[in-house]
């Protein structure tokens, strides 16, 4: 299967970069410190106004960090958007390989290489400083793996949708800085999205971004209903949908210009 | 100083061939660390203050350590991205021209998208003073220290670029480096330094002092402690601490050995 060498070759590729990458989550983990620090001191002595005391957010800001490495820092574009500018493309779209297959594939063995070195030694971290939670339901288990798998497919389709509008667009550093802040920012990794503001509370529910950090994140603490999976769910496949139109509609611009 | 100025002008117009673009990267580079405070801001009108510190006071010290980073990305650009030097080996080039490499480096390019948060750091300095509601004395005092605080606060931020630039005759690649020694520390600068565990704050008063740049100074601005003295350190850190990078840069160099392709 092309897709599954694809992906290990990605996880290969990115092995060779593990020291620095070490490195990096150390910076990672004192974002994490940073987070949790403002917690604490917004928090103190006020919890009983609030839904989540330190703890919880220690836990959840922790829990937000790892995920992150899976479902938020992305490749932006996927890369997509160089193919465009040196026009790799069009070979790369007439190939008898399906495109967006070949793309995601590429980035999912970046996201389990990510798992393994960014993730768990983050997560390793926290777990000997602050605490990490550990789900008490055997069964929580299954429906983490679902979460965190949905959580994936939502952000690859959203970095994919990012990089496939470089057909028309050719630059796509804002629409990825644009991209990214709707995830951090929609996506609850910093506040929680039932912390928000009245109108923005209740929409960021609905919105893609909350299935890619803030639903995993309450499943993982069971926190959350299982029901938020639905929406995980639906956001998956709509925008997978999307992208697999956008893709037929792109390789048929690409034919108009013959370029 | 004329050169300089005649190579900032170039940078300024080549940049402006791509009117959409500048103002899109401006536009999107702003609206990212809005957003940050924004979410800062929604947490505190709920719960009203971080251990003390209410949204304005803490927009003082959120202002001053975005405009100090965000000025050393639009001047220090090619500091920023040095690893290029060492990965395609372009170094050799600035070592045989007879101005230093360092002010070659620092009038070669701009990087103006980033100017949109020194905007933004602004906007969010002029709302904190206006609703600080300080007595007339103190907010002469702050708006006459701003530009201290503000300077120095680049200059650290500068010398911790270069610091970190240094390394790469080490180790070539820098950016997962600057992660730790850039983006990290001014994120948390961003915030009071009371709320952090004793280690975070002996980093960030050492080895990082990003904690001088703003903590300091508008710790006592603010009559929440400190002396006079406090109006002092940050420019004397900032000094002592440039002193310390120029001179690490400087063995850098001597111990540059070119790739040889």
């Amino acid at each position: 299967m092309v897709y599954w060498i694809l992906l290990q070759k990605s996880f290969m590729r990115n092995l060779q970069y593990k020291v620095a990458h070490l490195i990096n989550n150390a910076a990672s983990a004192i974002f994490g410190f940073v987070f949790i620090a403002i917690w604490a001191g917004v928090l103190q002595g006020k919890e009983q106004n609030s839904p989540y005391d330190v703890m919880d957010m220690t836990y959840y800001i922790a829990a937000a960090q790892c995920i992150l490495w899976v479902s938020g820092f992305l490749t932006a574009g996927l890369n997509i958007q160089n193919g465009v500018r040196n026009g790799a493309i069009s070979l790369e779209l007439v190939r008898p390989t399906n495109f967006f297959l070949y793309v995601t594939s590429q980035e999912a063995g970046r996201l389990v290489y990510n798992f393994f070195f960014r993730s768990v030694p983050i997560g390793l971290v926290f777990a000997i400083t602050v605490g990490f939670y550990v789900p008490q339901n055997v069964l929580s288990y299954l429906f983490i793996c679902i979460s965190i798998l949905l959580a994936i497919i939502i952000s690859v389709n959203l970095h994919y949708l990012v990089g496939i509008s470089a057909c028309w667009t050719t630059e796509v550093a804002w629409a990825h800085f644009v991209n990214f802040t709707l995830l951090a920012g929609l996506g609850g990794q910093m506040v929680p999205i039932d912390f928000l503001p009245a109108p923005l509370s209740v929409l960021t529910q609905y919105l893609p971004f909350a299935g890619a950090i803030y639903y995993p994140v309450m499943v993982f603490l069971e926190k959350a209903s299982h029901d938020v999976i639905w929406i995980q769910l639906f956001w998956a496949i709509a925008l997978t949908l999307l992208n697999l139109w956008i893709t037929e509609r792109a390789r048929q611009k690409l034919e108009i210009q013959g370029g | 100083m004329n050169l300089y100025l005649k190579l900032l002008s170039g940078s300024l117009r080549s940049r402006m061939q791509y009117k959409m673009n500048f103002l899109v990267s401006s536009l999107s580079y702003g609206l990212i660390m809005a957003v940050d405070f924004v979410l800062l801001a929604a947490i505190l009108q709920r719960f009203d203050d971080v251990k003390g510190w209410n949204l304005y006071e803490v927009g003082l010290l959120y202002g001053i350590s975005s405009v100090a980073i965000t000025l050393y990305r639009v001047f220090g650009v090619e500091i920023h991205n040095f690893e290029r030097y060492m990965v395609e080996g372009e170094f050799d080039s600035l070592l045989i021209r007879p101005v230093s490499p360092l002010s070659l480096l620092l009038t070669k390019n701009l990087d103006l998208s980033r100017i949109g948060g020194t905007a933004q750091g602004v906007i969010i300095l002029v709302i904190s003073i206006i609703g600080l509601r300080l007595d007339s004395f103190d907010r002469l005092l702050l708006l006459l220290y701003l530009p201290v605080s503000i300077a120095s606060g680049t200059v650290i931020c500068f010398s911790l670029g270069l610091l970190t630039a240094t390394l790469a005759f080490w180790t070539q690649r820098i950016k997962d480096f600057q992660t730790f020694t850039l983006y990290a520390p001014f994120n948390a600068a961003n915030y009071p330094m009371n709320i952090y565990p004793g280690w975070l704050k002996i980093i960030f008063f050492t080895v990082i002092p990003v904690g001088f740049m703003n903590y300091t100074p508008v710790l006592f601005i603010l009559d929440k402690g400190g002396s006079i003295w406090n109006l002092a350190l940050p420019p004397a850190v900032a000094l002592a601490f440039l002193f310390f990078a120029l001179r690490f840069w400087q063995f850098g160099i001597r111990h540059y050995h070119s790739t040889g392709s």
